[in-house]
């Protein structure tokens, strides 16, 4: 069950280009977390700015009772977090959404991670590790500094394939291009996993549909509450039997979805609708 | 210490009643804090049918402040006496309905709904959303409409009827009166007030409806200064609403005569608020040596009036 506490910072790394590693105290989070759920956390008490942030959730330690969280201080919310002292004030509830679900048996997990959209994939392969599974990590960012969250990968033996848009590390150019060279190799059955910005995603999700693969997208709107009650964060799904989109929660039926079925902005309909429309016509 | 209130024949334990669009049916908040504490809740708005609400972007922060364009999407009312009531039973807390309709006809026919429904203490009758093209505040900004929609909900259900005012007139007071005449028994003072924040790089509208509702403390001065006017105006309870999120707020309102207050845009903000605020207001009670909240309601000493204006003389 996911709880609301006043937590305090145990940990900070700053590291380049305005990301920074925080680690705080919350019990319910470091036993309860699964790849892909996030946390609604804010630092102090002002009224400005108002809101919580949602943030995945990139850690655990369930001895400590710790969890941390991988961010870039972006806007105010998330520059309050950035600057937070060791044993600052912060206010938090989680773990809130639903995770990743792990791919079908023999089916190798390939996550896309754009920028801080790597923060779930740690849990996740520490998940599938548990259950004797690996998979493959594609980190895209504009440059180097955006690829900061390698070692912990490479420690767990997960092979990690960087690109960059300005060749500063890895491949040159968008994330999708490895992704699809890798694919284009002939590997087994593949699940796709995407968290990072929408056009990435989006890309993603195109991949998936051309070679008739599997996704799961995290996505990422403007949250309010978290729970489900100011229905800000709401998206377009519709899933095959549903003639209609339906707006739903990201923060309690996602942030997690199938791919296949997210009406993307422009769209008339979910591919999972499109093709249901299909076999039925 | 009695920190119990009364609202049109409903005995709340508490004066802190959860703000309609801010805390969703309750039961999404049942994990996360006691339901119990509360001394009532207001249900997401709604209508006969479901609804969809606005396209998204539906929510942007502003200094001290949400703007939102929601548009009230919902369930509807047949599926929350069905699914949701039974759930809330449980809680020693009174359920009030927050009432929509795109005509006359329809409050009066979810009011019906409702008023046969086990577990409703009153209805909330929703004359002031911005964000919806028909009802909301096209009825609660003109008199006569506002009337009209009050008497018939009135004529609909025994259960107390309450309006929620719109901040978006020139004299809320006005409003408050029109209320009083077609028979409510308590009014919620106040919505969130037409706002809009503009992308300037892309010279649009923040929001996909255009205007939203501003909510949150950057709106509490306004907010408390209508309540004044209101619970001046008419002999009802006034409940008061706008940026609430400490007992100082609170009191602010009761201060200023409303009889119970509602907490909205802060349960986004801090779901455990309800048991930091009760403190606030026990502490304050014990430090000015009274033992019940009451006592408070109405004590503004305004200056030019009562005793402030014999020491003018």
């Amino acid at each position: 069950m996911p709880a609301n506490r006043d937590v305090a910072l145990v940990a900070r790394e700053v590291l380049e280009g305005a990301y920074v590693l925080l680690t705080f105290r919350h019990p319910e989070v470091a036993r309860e977390a699964r790849a892909g759920q996030f946390v609604m956390i804010k630092a102090g008490t002002s009224a400005d700015p108002p809101l919580r942030r949602p943030f995945s959730i990139l850690a655990v330690d369930p001895e400590r009772e710790t969890f941390s969280l991988f961010l870039k201080a972006v806007g105010a919310g998330s520059r309050a977090l950035a600057d937070l002292p060791p044993g600052g004030a912060a206010q938090c509830v989680g773990p809130l959404g639903r995770p990743f679900e792990p791919p079908s048996d023999g089916s190798e997990a390939l996550m896309v991670a754009g920028g801080y959209g790597i923060a779930p994939f740690l849990l996740f392969v520490r998940e599938l590790r548990r259950a004797g599974r690996t998979g493959r990590v594609f980190y895209g960012g504009r440059t180097v500094a955006d690829l900061q969250v390698r070692e912990p990968f490479t420690a767990l033996g997960v092979s990690l394939v960087p690109a960059t848009e300005d060749g500063s590390l890895g491949h040159r150019g968008r994330v999708t291009a490895p992704l699809e060279e890798y694919l284009d190799g002939g590997p087994g059955p593949a699940t796709l996993y995407a968290c990072g910005p929408d056009a990435m995603m989006r890309a993603v999700a195109r991949v998936a549909e051309r070679r008739g693969l599997p996704a799961q997208v995290s996505l990422d709107p403007w949250m309010g509450c978290g729970v489900g009650t100011c229905l800000g964060c709401v998206v377009r799904i519709q899933r095959p039997d549903e003639p209609q989109a339906k707006y739903r929660c990201a923060c309690t039926e996602g942030p997690v979805f199938d791919a296949a079925t997210v009406v993307w902005p422009g769209e008339a309909a979910s591919l999972a609708r499109r093709r249901a429309v299909e076999v039925k016509g | 210490m009695s920190l119990a209130v009364e609202i049109a024949g409903v005995r709340l334990k508490n004066p802190l009643i959860a703000a309609s669009g801010t805390f969703g049916y309750g039961v999404e908040y049942e994990g996360l804090l006691d339901l119990s504490l509360l001394g009532g809740i207001v249900s997401k708005g709604l209508y006969m049918e479901p609804r969809d609400g606005c396209p998204t972007p539906r929510i942007v922060e502003t200094p001290s402040g949400l703007l939102n364009a929601i548009g009230l999407q919902g369930v509807g009312a047949p599926a929350f006496v069905r699914d949701v009531l039974p759930r809330l039973a449980r809680y020693d807390t009174a359920v009030f309905v927050n009432v929509c309709g795109d005509t006359v006809e329809e409050y009066a026919e979810v009011a019906r709904v409702l008023a046969g429904a086990p577990g409703v203490a009153g209805l909330e009758i929703n004359i002031s959303c911005p964000n919806v093209k028909k009802g909301g505040m096209a009825f609660g900004g003109d008199p006569r409409m506002t009337h009209e929609v009050v008497a018939a909900v009135r004529k609909a259900t025994r259960l107390p009827v309450i309006p929620k005012l719109s901040p978006n007139v020139a004299d809320v007071a006005l409003f408050a009166r029109v209320c009083e005449e077609a028979g409510a028994d308590a009014v919620s003072c106040i919505n969130t007030l037409l706002g809009l924040v503009v992308d300037v790089e892309a010279r649009r509208p923040k929001l996909a409806f255009g205007t939203g509702g501003l909510s949150g403390p950057a709106i509490r001065p306004v907010a408390v200064r209508m309540a004044w006017q209101a619970a001046r105006a008419v002999k009802i309870p006034v409940i008061g609403i706008g940026g609430v999120s400490s007992a100082q707020d609170a009191l602010e309102f009761l201060i200023v005569g409303c009889r119970a207050v509602q907490i909205g845009t802060a349960n986004f903000v801090e779901p455990g608020v309800y048991a930091r605020v009760l403190a606030g207001l026990e502490d304050y009670l014990g430090r000015h040596g009274l033992d019940d909240v009451n006592a408070v309601v109405g004590t503004l000493r305004f200056p030019g009036e009562g005793a402030e204006a014999g020491s003018e003389g």
